[in-house]
C-alpha cells in the first residue's frame, strides 16, 4: 500500500532489468516528475545511471556506449518520438517502460522500426502518478472539470493514474462514489471499464476483505483547501509552494544560490520526515535542536588544528556531517521565510479568524471578527479574499449574511476584480447547491470542539480546530457506517466487513492537510490501511485556479489546462 | 494540528511490563538479556535515540501549547530534534510489498520484429552480394562501356520510358535534367538525387559481412589488409584522376571509384557500416569506467569486512587482529585512491580534444566522477578508526571489567543451571560498540602467529603481481593479443620473441628465489627444533625495536628486502597504462610500511591472485587445463585447517561455546567464558591472566607477558601450548611455500620450459615430504 515504494521498485527494477554498464534514462515531461519524486540524482546515480533525457530532446548525442532505459507515458507523441528513435538509434541498447496500458498496434509500430534491433525489453510498469508520500498521490492536472463535468482528457488521464495505482498496489477494488458528484460517478465507471477490459491484469491474490476505492469531489469540501495551514509540508506548500516536493525560493529575498529550488523530501531528508506532520512551533523548536546539534558537531577551527583526535573524530563523522550541514542550511532558510511570511501577513491573526470560521457556529462573532480583520491594512490581499470566500461559504444562507458589504470592503481595499470574481466561484463551485454531504452543521462543529478540548485539556489550540470534511467520512467508511445513500457501491455487490485497504481519491484535488488526516488515521487504527490520492495537491492558490477554470468554462479553459506542471 | 494527535501510547490497547526493548517492545527476560539485545539490534541506530526516548512524554505534552510561544522556552534537556511515534502504523513502517502488477509485450514486439527483419536482412545482403560483385572487377583499366555492361548484368534496370519524373524530387527529367540509374537496386533518380559509394566503403562492407560470417577468432580471416590496400590504392590513384573524371562526369559519367546508388540503397548500407564499426569499437570511457566499477565492487566487498572487524576492536574484542584490519583498512584505502585517479581521469577525457566532445558526453563524463567522488566520500570516510595499541589495551581491559560485573551479577540473579545456559548464550556478544570508544589490544601470540604465517603467502603474491617482469609480460601478451587481432604477422612475431625472452628471465628469477626460499626453510626448520627459544627472544627484542607487535622473522626480513627492491622497480617503469590495469592493493611506497600488517591478513592472498588472474586473461587462456593452476589454490588455501587463521578462531570459539564450563588452556582461545571462568577460578601462573591485566600502556610488558609468561623461560609452564603453536605456524608456512612452488611450476609449464618444471616438482616433493615429517613430529 505504499505508493512511494511501488514507484521505486519499478524504477529500480527497470534499472536493475537492464544489467550493469552506463545507463541513460529517456523520460517524458510527466515521467520526469514521477522519477524524481521518489529518487534523488545520487540515489539514482548509484544505479549506474549517469544521464537524464527527455525523449522529445533533439540535443542529444549518439553515444554507443550507453544503454537506455526509457520511462515514457504511453502516449500518441512518446511512441512517435520512440519510433523515431529506434529507426537511428543513439544508444546500444533500449529498454522500454511503458507507465501504462500500451495498444498491440502500437506495440507492432514500434517492433518495425526496430531494425537494428536495438530493444532489448517491452514491457508496461505501472508508475503512473506521482508518489508524494507513502500514503499519498497526485497527478498533477489542473483543470480537471467544466462546470460540474469532466473535461474528457483529464478524465482518461485520471482513470489512467487511478488504474495505475491499482495495478502497483496489486488491488483490485470495490469502487464507492460520491453520489452528489456526476464527476465522481463517471470515474468510477470509467475505471470500472478499465477493471473489465483489463481482467488479466487486476487478477490478484483475493484478500478476505476486499480492498476499497473511494472515489470523492473537491466541491464537497471548499473549505479546507482555503484555510492557512500550520503543519510543515502543508504550510510549506500553502505559503511557498511545493511542486513535485521541490520548493522555489529564488524569490526569497537575499537567498544563497545553491537554495534557490530546494527539494523536501522524506525519503531522505530524516529531519523532514521526522517535522512532516508536527506544527510550526514543534518545528520552530526542532530546528533549534538541529541547529544546536550542529554546532556541537561541527569542529572549532583552532582544535582542528591541535588535537588529532578531534580531527579523526571529525573526518568519522564527516558523511553525517555534511548531509547534516545541508540539511541544517535547508531547513533554516526555509523555517526562516515561512516565519518572514507569518509575521509580515499577520497569518496568526488570519488563521484564528479562519478557524473561527470553518468550526465555530456564532454568525455574530464570525462577522465581527471578519470585519476587524479587514480593517487591518497589512492584510494581503489573498488572505482578505480568501477571508470573504470563507465566510461566504460557511453562511451562504444566513438570513443577516454581510457578505455584500464584505464585498464592498473588497473593492474599497483595492482588491482586484479577479479575485473578487473568484468569491462568487467559489461558491458556485463548493456552495450548498452543490455539496452532497454535510460540510457545516451545528452538530459537527460542537463535535469537532468537543474532542479538540479534550485533547488539549483545556489549553485552546485555535489554529488546529479544523478536522477536514474527509475525516468524517473515512472515520464512518472504517466503522462500517458510511451511508449507501450517499456513497454507493458501483456494481451490485457490496462489502460486508469493514474495509482495510481503503483508496481514496480526490476529483478537483486534495489537500496536505487531508494528507494528515490520513495519516492520522492510519496510525491510530489497527489494521487499516488509507491512501490518499487526487487530481492534484492543492494550496489555497492552484485551488483558486482550479474553481476559475471550472466555473469559467467558456474563457478560462485553454488556460487552465496549459497551467498544470507549473503550478506555484 | 495537535488536536489530532493522540496522547502518547493511547493508540495501544495493551500495557507491558517488565524489560521491554524500548525501541522495539520486546519482551526480554532480563536486564542483561535486555542490555545484550539493545546492543546487538540498535546499537546501528542513531544514539540520539536514546536520548530522545527519555524527552518523549514531556514533548508530547509541549507540543501542543508549542504553536502559543513557540520560541520562548528552551528544552535544554532534549539534546536531539529528532520526533517519534506515538504507537498505531504508520504509512512509513507498512510492511514491505512485492513489485507492482507488470506486463511484459516482448514476444508481441519480437514477432513483428522478426517479419521486418527478415525483409531488412535480405534487402541489406542483397545489396552487399551486388557491390562485391561490382567492385570484383578492374574498373580503373575497363572501359566505360565495359563498365556498364558488367553493371547491367549485376541488377535489371529500369526502363528509362517508364519514369518521367525523379521519383525522389519529382523534377522531370529531360535533356539536362538526366536519368541515372542506380547500381544497385537498378531504380532511376535524377542527378541531385544520386548518391555514390566510394570504393573503400564498399570493401570495408564487403569485408565486414564476411567477417561476420567466419568464426571470430580464426586465423583465416586476413581479409582486412587487402581492405586497407585497396583503400590507400584508390586514394593515391584518386590525385591523377580527378581533373580527368570531373571532365568526363559532366559528359558520360565514368565511376571507377564510386558507385553510383540511388540514397535508399545508400542509406542501409550507411546503416550497416555503422554497425560494424561498433561492433568493435570500445571507447575510453567504457575501458576506464569497467575499471573503475571494479575496484567499487572491491570495495563494496572488503569495506563491510573492515568495520566488522574495526568495530570488533573499538569493542575491545579478540576476534580480530589488530595489524590485519590495519592492513584491510590500507588496502580499501588504495581502491579508493585508485577510484578517485580513474575517475579523474574519466573527467578530464577528452577534454583536450580539439572538437570539444559532444556537451553530452561531458557531463556523463562529470557524472560518473561525480558519483565516484559520492562514493568515496560515503565509505571511505565512514571508515572507522582503529584504536591505538595502547587504547586497544585499555579497552580490552574495560570490557574484561564489564563482563565480570556482568557475570557476577548474573550469578546473583538466576539459579546455576539457568546461568550455564544463559552463558554460552552471551558468549560472545556484540559490545556497546560505540564507534569511538577504543579498546585493548590483542592477545600477542596471536599477532605472532598471524605475523608470522602470511608474511610468506602475501609476499609471494606480492612478488607475483608486483614484478616488473610480471607487469612487462603482461603487457607483451595483451600487445601480442592485439596484433594477432590486427593480423600483423611480423610485429606477432617480434613479440613473441620478446615475451619468451622476458619469461625466461622471469623464470629464472622465480626459481632461484624457490631455491633460496627452501634452503631458508629447510634451514630455519632446524633452527626452529633446536633454539625456539632463542627465536624467542629475538622476536622479543624486535618488538621492542620496532615499538610494533608484528614479529619479523630472519625469513620475513629476506622478503621484505626482496620485496623492496621488486617495488622500487616497479615504481621505475611508466607505464601507466597496465599499472591501471591491474587494480592492486599496493603500489606505492607506503605498501611497503604497510607491508607488515598487511601480511597478517590472511584472506588477501587468494584474492588478489584472483584478481590478477582476471585482469590477465592472456596468460591463463586455454591453458588452464593443468591441475596446478593457480584458481585451484584459490579453493585450497582457504580449506586447509589454519590453527592460526584469525577466522577459523571464530570457529573455535563456538566450539569453545559448545563446550562451555570445561576449561582448557587452548593458546588461541581468547573468548571471554575461558577469561571469565578462569577470573571466578584464578589460576595462578597462566600466563594469559598475566596478559590481562599486565600495564595496558606498556607495549613491552604486553609482549614479554603474552609470549613468554611471568616467567622469561618460555618452557616453563606452557610448554605444551607454545610448541604447537610454533609447529602450526612452520606448518602453515611451509604450505604456502608449497602452493608457491606450485605457482611456478604452472608458470614454468605455462611456457614450456620443461627442465625447469622438473626441478621445481622436485622441490616441491621436497617440501611435502617435509611437511609430512613435520605433521609426524606433532602427533
Amino acid at each position: 500500500m505504499n505508493v512511494t515504494l511501488a514507484v521505486k521498485q519499478y524504477v529500480s527494477k527497470m534499472i536493475e532489468n537492464s544489467g550493469p554498464g552506463m545507463k541513460v534514462l529517456l523520460m517524458d515531461r510527466e515521467t520526469t516528475s514521477i522519477v524524481s519524486v521518489v529518487y534523488t540524482q545520487s540515489e539514482i546515480l548509484q544505479k549506474e545511471v549517469y544521464l537524464f533525457e527527455r525523449i522529445d530532446s533533439q540535443n542529444r548525442d549518439s553515444m554507443k556506449h550507453l544503454k537506455a532505459i526509457c520511462f515514457l507515458r504511453p502516449t500518441k507523441e512518446n511512441v512517435q518520438h520512440l519510433i523515431q528513435e529506434l529507426r537511428r538509434p543513439k544508444y546500444s541498447v533500449y529498454f522500454i517502460y511503458f507507465s501504462n496500458v500500451i495498444s498491440k498496434s502500437e506495440i507492432k509500430a514500434l517492433a518495425e522500426a526496430d531494425e537494428q534491433e536495438v530493444v532489448a525489453e517491452v514491457q508496461e510498469f505501472y508508475g503512473d502518478f506521482i508518489a508524494v508520500n507513502p500514503h499519498l498521490f497526485s497527478l498533477n492536472l489542473q483543470g480537471v472539470s467544466r462546470g460540474q463535468s469532466w473535461e474528457p482528457s483529464m478524465l482518461a488521464r485520471s482513470t489512467q493514474g487511478l488504474t495505475a495505482v491499482l495495478l502497483a498496489l496489486k488491488k483490485c477494488p470495490m469502487i464507492r462514489y460520491q453520489l452528489s458528484s456526476d464527476m465522481s460517478k463517471r470515474l468510477a465507471e470509467s475505471v470500472k471499464q478499465i477493471i473489465t477490459k483489463e481482467y488479466e491484469l487486476f487478477d490478484f491474490r483475493k484478500t478476505e476483505v476486499p480492498p476499497l476505492l473511494l472515489i470523492l469531489d473537491r466541491s464537497d469540501d471548499a473549505i479546507t483547501p482555503l484555510l492557512n495551514q500550520w503543519t510543515y509540508q502543508a504550510m510549506v506548500h500553502e505559503l511557498l509552494g511545493l511542486n513535485n516536493n521541490r520548493i522555489d525560493l529564488s524569490r526569497v529575498p537575499g537567498i544563497s544560490k545553491d537554495l534557490r529550488e530546494v527539494v523536501l523530501s522524506a525519503e531522505n531528508d530524516e529531519f523532514y520526515a521526522n517535522n512532516l506532520y508536527l506544527n510550526f512551533g514543534e518545528i520552530g523548536t526542532n530546528i533549534k535542536n538541529l541547529m544546536e546539534d550542529f554546532q556541537k558537531k561541527r569542529p572549532k577551527g583552532q582544535q582542528k588544528l591541535e588535537c588529532i583526535a578531534d580531527m579523526k573524530a571529525f573526518v568519522d563523522n564527516y558523511p553525517q556531517f555534511k548531509k547534516m550541514s545541508g540539511t541544517v542550511s535547508k531547513h533554516v532558510t526555509v523555517v526562516g521565510e515561512l516565519s518572514r511570511l507569518v509575521s509580515e501577513r499577520q497569518l496568526m491573526e488570519v488563521s484564528e479568524v479562519e478557524q473561527e470560521l470553518a468550526c465555530q457556529n456564532d454568525h455574530s462573532n464570525a462577522q465581527q471578527s471578519v470585519r476587524r480583520l479587514m480593517q487591518n491594512p497589512r492584510l494581503s490581499e489573498l488572505d482578505a479574499v480568501r477571508l470573504v470566500m470563507l465566510y461566504a461559504l460557511r453562511y451562504e444562507r444566513h438570513s443577516s449574511s454581510i457578505l455584500p458589504s464584505l464585498m464592498d470592503e473588497l473593492s474599497r481595499r483595492g482588491v482586484s476584480e479577479r479575485h473578487r470574481r473568484m468569491v462568487q466561484a467559489v461558491v458556485d463551485y463548493g456552495g450548498k447547491r452543490v455539496r452532497g454531504s454535510d460540510l457545516i452543521t451545528p452538530t459537527d462543529a460542537v463535535a469537532i470542539t468537543k474532542q479538540f478540548f479534550r485533547g488539549l485539556k483545556g489549553v485552546e489550540n485555535v489554529y488546529a480546530q479544523h478536522q477536514p470534511l474527509l475525516h468524517d467520512t473515512l472515520d464512518q467508511l472504517i466503522k462500517g457506517r458510511l451511508k449507501d445513500s450517499q456513497f454507493p457501491y458501483l456494481g451490485a455487490s457490496s462489502l460486508r466487513d469493514r474495509p482495510q485497504d481503503i483508496i481514496m481519491f480526490v476529483i478537483g484535488g486534495a489537500t496536505y492537510e487531508e494528507a494528515l488526516t490520513v495519516y492520522n488515521l492510519n496510525r491510530s487504527t489497527p489494521g487499516v490501511r488509507i491512501i490518499l490520492g487526487g487530481t492534484n495537491i492543492h494550496n489555497t492558490k492552484s485551488f483558486l485556479e482550479e474553481v476559475m477554470s471550472a466555473t469559467s468554462h467558456s474563457c478560462d479553459r485553454s488556460q487552465g489546462s496549459s497551467r498544470h506542471g507549473n503550478r506555484r | 494540528m495537535a488536536s489530532s494527535y493522540p496522547p502518547p501510547f493511547e493508540g495501544t490497547g495493551e500495557v507491558k511490563e517488565g524489560f521491554l526493548c524500548p525501541l522495539c517492545l520486546k519482551d526480554l527476560q532480563s536486564f542483561y538479556q535486555l542490555q545484550d539485545h539493545y546492543e546487538e539490534e540498535h546499537s546501528g541506530d542513531d544514539r540520539h535515540v536514546r536520548g530522545q526516548l527519555k524527552s518523549l512524554v514531556q514533548k508530547a505534552k509541549k507540543a501542543k501549547d508549542k504553536l502559543l510561544k513557540r520560541d520562548g522556552e528552551d528544552r535544554p534537556d532534549t539534546g536531539s530534534y529528532e520526533s517519534f511515534y506515538y504507537g498505531g502504523v504508520d504509512p512509513y513502517m507498512w510492511e514491505p510489498q512485492e513489485l507492482g502488477r507488470t506486463r511484459s509485450h516482448l514476444d508481441l514486439f519480437k514477432k513483428h520484429r522478426a517479419a521486418r527483419i527478415d525483409h531488412y536482412v535480405i534487402e541489406v545482403n542483397k545489396l552487399i552480394i551486388r557491390l562485391e560483385k561490382l567492385t570484383s572487377f578492374d574498373r580503373t583499366n575497363s572501359d566505360a562501356g565495359k563498365i556498364r555492361a558488367i553493371e547491367k548484368s549485376v541488377v535489371s534496370w529500369v526502363n528509362d520510358s517508364d519514369v518521367p519524373f525523379c521519383p525522389d524530387c519529382g523534377n522531370k527529367f529531360n535533356i539536362r535534367n538526366r536519368r541515372h540509374h542506380c547500381r544497385l537496386c537498378g531504380s532511376i533518380m535524377c542527378r541531385k538525387c544520386m548518391e555514390f559509394v566510394p570504393l573503400p566503403l564498399a570493401q570495408k562492407l564487403i569485408n565486414g559481412t564476411r567477417e561476420a560470417l567466419c568464426v571470430p577468432g580464426s586465423p583465416s580471416q586476413s581479409t582486412s589488409p587487402p581492405a586497407v590496400g585497396g583503400s590507400s590504392g584508390t586514394m593515391s590513384r584518386r590525385g591523377s584522376i580527378t581533373s580527368l573524371s570531373s571532365v568526363t562526369s559532366m559528359l558520360e559519367e565514368k565511376d571507377d571509384e564510386k558507385i553510383r546508388c540511388c540514397h535508399h540503397c545508400m542509406d542501409t548500407l550507411l546503416k550497416r557500416q555503422e554497425k560494424l564499426e561498433e561492433k568493435d569499437h570500445v571507447p575510453d570511457v567504457v575501458k576506464l569506467y569497467e575499471r573503475l566499477r571494479m575496484c567499487m565492487q572491491k570495495v563494496d566487498e572488503k569495506a563491510p569486512e573492515y568495520i566488522r572487524m574495526a568495530e570488533s576492536l573499538n569493542a575491545g574484542e579478540t576476534t580480530y587482529n589488530l595489524d590485519t584490519a590495519g592492513g584491510l583498512r590500507l588496502e580499501v584505502q588504495k581502491y579508493y585512491e585508485l577510484i578517485d585517479a580513474l575517475s579523474k581521469r574519466i573527467l578530464t577525457l577528452g577534454v583536450k580534444d580539439d572538437p570539444q566532445p559532444h556537451p553530452k558526453a561531458l557531463q556523463l563524463q562529470r557524472m560518473v566522477r561525480y558519483t565516484a567522488t559520492l562514493f568515496v566520500q560515503e565509505k571511505l570516510l565512514g571508515l572507522m578508526s582503529l584504536p591505538t595499541k595502547e587504547k586497544y589495551e585499555e579497552l580490552k581491559e574495560q570490557r574484561k571489567q564489564e563482563q565480570e560485573k556482568r557475570l557476577q551479577q548474573e550469578r546473583l540473579a538466576s539459579q546455576e543451571a539457568l546461568k550455564r545456559r544463559q552463558e554460552s548464550e552471551r558468549n560472545r556478544p556484540p559490545v556497546s560498540t560505540n564507534g569511538e570508544v577504543p579498546q585493548a589490544p590483542r592477545a600477542p601470540r596471536m599477532t605472532k602467529a598471524g605475523g608470522w604465517l602470511p608474511t610468506a603467502d602475501s609476499t609471494s603474491v606480492r612478488s607475483e603481481l608486483e614484478d616488473p617482469l610480471l607487469q612487462q609480460i603482461e603487457n607483451i601478451q595483451s600487445f601480442l593479443r592485439q596484433a594477432r587481432e590486427a593480423q600483423r604477422a611480423d610485429e606477432v612475431a617480434m613479440l613473441e620473441e620478446n615475451l619468451r625472452q622476458l619469461q625466461d628471465e622471469y623464470d629464472q628469477q622465480q626459481t632461484s628465489i624457490a631455491i633460496a626460499l627452501s634452503q631458508k626453510l629447510a634451514e630455519e626448520e632446524d633452527l626452529q627444533q633446536g633454539e625456539i627459544q632463542r627465536l624467542e627472544a629475538r622476536e622479543r627484542e624486535e618488538r621492542e625495536r620496532l615499538g610494533h607487535p608484528v614479529i619479523l622473522t630472519p625469513p620475513s626480513f629476506t622478503w621484505e628486502r626482496s620485496l623492496r627492491i621488486n617495488t622500487t622497480g616497479f615504481q621505475g617503469e611508466d607505464d601507466t597504462e597496465t599499472e591501471e590495469l591491474t587494480p592492486k592493493a599496493e603500489k606505492s611506497p607506503s605498501s611497503v610500511r604497510a607491508f607488515p600488517a598487511l601480511a597478517t591478513q590472511e584472506e588477501s592472498p587468494p584474492r588478489l591472485r584472483s584478481l590478477g588472474g582476471h585482469v590477465t586473461p592472456p596468460g591463463v587462456d586455454g591453458q588452464s587445463s593443468t591441475s596446478l593452476n593457480p584458481f585451484d589454490e584459490e579453493e585450497t588455501t582457504p580449506l586447509e585447517e589454519d590453527p592460526s587463521n584469525p577466522f577459523s578462531e571464530d570457529i573455535k570459539g563456538e566450539n569453545k561455546v559448545a563446550a562451555n564450563g570445561k576449561k582448557e588452556y587452548n593458546p588461541f582461545d581468547e573468548d571471554e567464558d575461558v577469561e571469565e571462568d578462569k577470573q571466578a577460578e584464578t589460576v595462578p601462573g597462566n600466563p594469559f591472566e598475566e596478559e590481562e591485566e599486565a600495564d595496558a600502556g606498556n607495549p613491552f610488558t604486553e609482549a614479554s607477558g603474552n609470549s613468554l609468561g611471568a616467567s622469561t623461560n618460555p618452557f616453563e609452564g606452557d610448554n605444551d601450548e607454545n610448541l604447537p603453536d610454533l609447529d602450526m605456524i612452520e606448518e602453515e608456512l611451509l604450505l604456502q611455500q608449497i602452493n608457491n612452488i606450485r605457482a611456478y611450476i604452472f608458470d614454468a609449464k605455462h611456457s614450456g620450459r620443461l627442465d625447469e618444471v622438473e626441478l621445481l616438482s622436485q622441490n616441491l616433493k621436497e617440501l611435502q615430504q617435509t611437511l609430512q615429517d613435520q605433521k609426524q613430529k606433532k602427533h
